[in-house]
């Protein structure tokens, strides 16, 4: 998905790194990633990026349209929740704040979009308004795809 | 109330069966530092957290905890699907075998069961914060050793990410706790 490159955004955030000591911590300006980077690594925040065994982090490789929309589906939902977690510890930060509202709008977008041509993955959608009942339509999150 | 999203928070889709790794894996399903202890941990501990941050932050987690129980049973769900009764004997799966068929149920890799003695709720909410730090450094120590157990990057991929998310948690229960511990609330 190298077409996925979304535009760096930044703002503050209190650099409390996994390894450092617990007080005295400066506060540094620093970047978040873009959601679909910071899906795959399971952390928006560069500075507290820690890797195991792996180096570079695995990339989503869709198969079809299908997995392709249901990855920006994941990468966007992904980036709301990092920041709704840093948002409940920082609840004044104003960049973050927009940034979130920026990707909780664009993940609504994506869900819609993948909704429309592929079915519900909420019970408030409007692909269920149709017949018969589309909720239970294989395949379940934990089948293969 | 919670709502449910039909989708895994990260794809799994494992295509080599591997019953030893889906054994490994049940200590993050029903063992004493997983999925399921974390989310019922934080779930129960969010009552007795004194501000909005630590109601927020412990009801997000313990959600988000939720959602890895679900990475972590489909991951152990694909690596034994199609299984043969020899195939799980031979991987020390017998016992499973005998009380749950193919089905999940949670215990630690070891087969013993789910306890509510691993949810941790002392009603003090520092000294619940510094054990969730504690649980969360464990979890990510365990990920580290489930990942050393394989090299399949079907089974790589999840674990990584899950791997990730508890660094992700320790710092804000890390953040949280120095909050608490400077305003002194």
């Amino acid at each position: 998905m190298n077409n996925y490159k979304v535009t760096q955004d930044y703002y503050n955030y209190v650099n409390n790194n996994y390894n450092q000591p617990l007080y005295n911590q400066d506060v540094k300006k620093n970047t978040v990633l873009d959601p679909y980077n910071g899906f795959i690594r399971g952390n928006m925040f560069p500075e507290l990026y820690n890797s195991y065994k792996i180096n570079t982090p695995y990339e989503i490789t869709p198969m079809n349209e299908q997995a392709e929309l249901l990855t920006y589906v994941d990468a966007y939902t992904f980036a709301m929740i990092d920041l709704n977690l840093y948002l409940d510890v920082y609840p004044n930060d104003k960049e973050a704040l927009q940034l979130f509202n920026q990707y909780r709008t664009q993940a609504e977008e994506y869900i819609k979009k993948y909704e429309s041509k592929f079915g519900p993955l909420l019970l408030t959608s409007n692909s269920l308004n149709t017949f018969p009942w589309a909720w239970n339509k294989n395949p379940w999150p934990w089948e293969k795809k | 109330m919670w709502i449910y999203e039909k989708k895994l928070e990260y794809p799994v889709n494992i295509r080599r069966k591997d019953l030893k790794m889906a054994k490994y894996l049940m200590a993050q399903y029903g063992g004493p530092d997983g999925e399921l202890a974390a989310s019922l941990r934080y779930l129960n501990q969010r009552y007795t957290m004194p501000d909005e941050k630590g109601k927020a932050l412990l009801t997000d987690i313990g959600t988000e905890e939720l959602a890895h129980i679900e990475i972590i049973a489909a991951m152990i769900s694909q690596l034994v699907s199609g299984a043969t009764i020899d195939e799980l004997v031979a991987a020390g799966l017998g016992p499973h075998f005998t009380q749950h068929d193919h089905a999940l149920f949670p215990t630690d890799a070891e087969g013993v069961p789910f306890t509510s003695a691993y949810i941790e709720a002392s009603g003090d909410y520092i000294a619940d914060l510094e054990s969730n730090m504690a649980a969360e450094q464990r979890a990510r120590a365990t990920y580290e050793h489930l990942m050393d157990l394989t090299n399949d990057p079907d089974v790589l991929g999840p674990l990584a990410f899950l791997r990730q998310r508890e660094v992700i948690h320790y710092q804000r229960f890390k953040e949280l706790r120095n909050y608490y511990l400077e305003k002194k609330i």
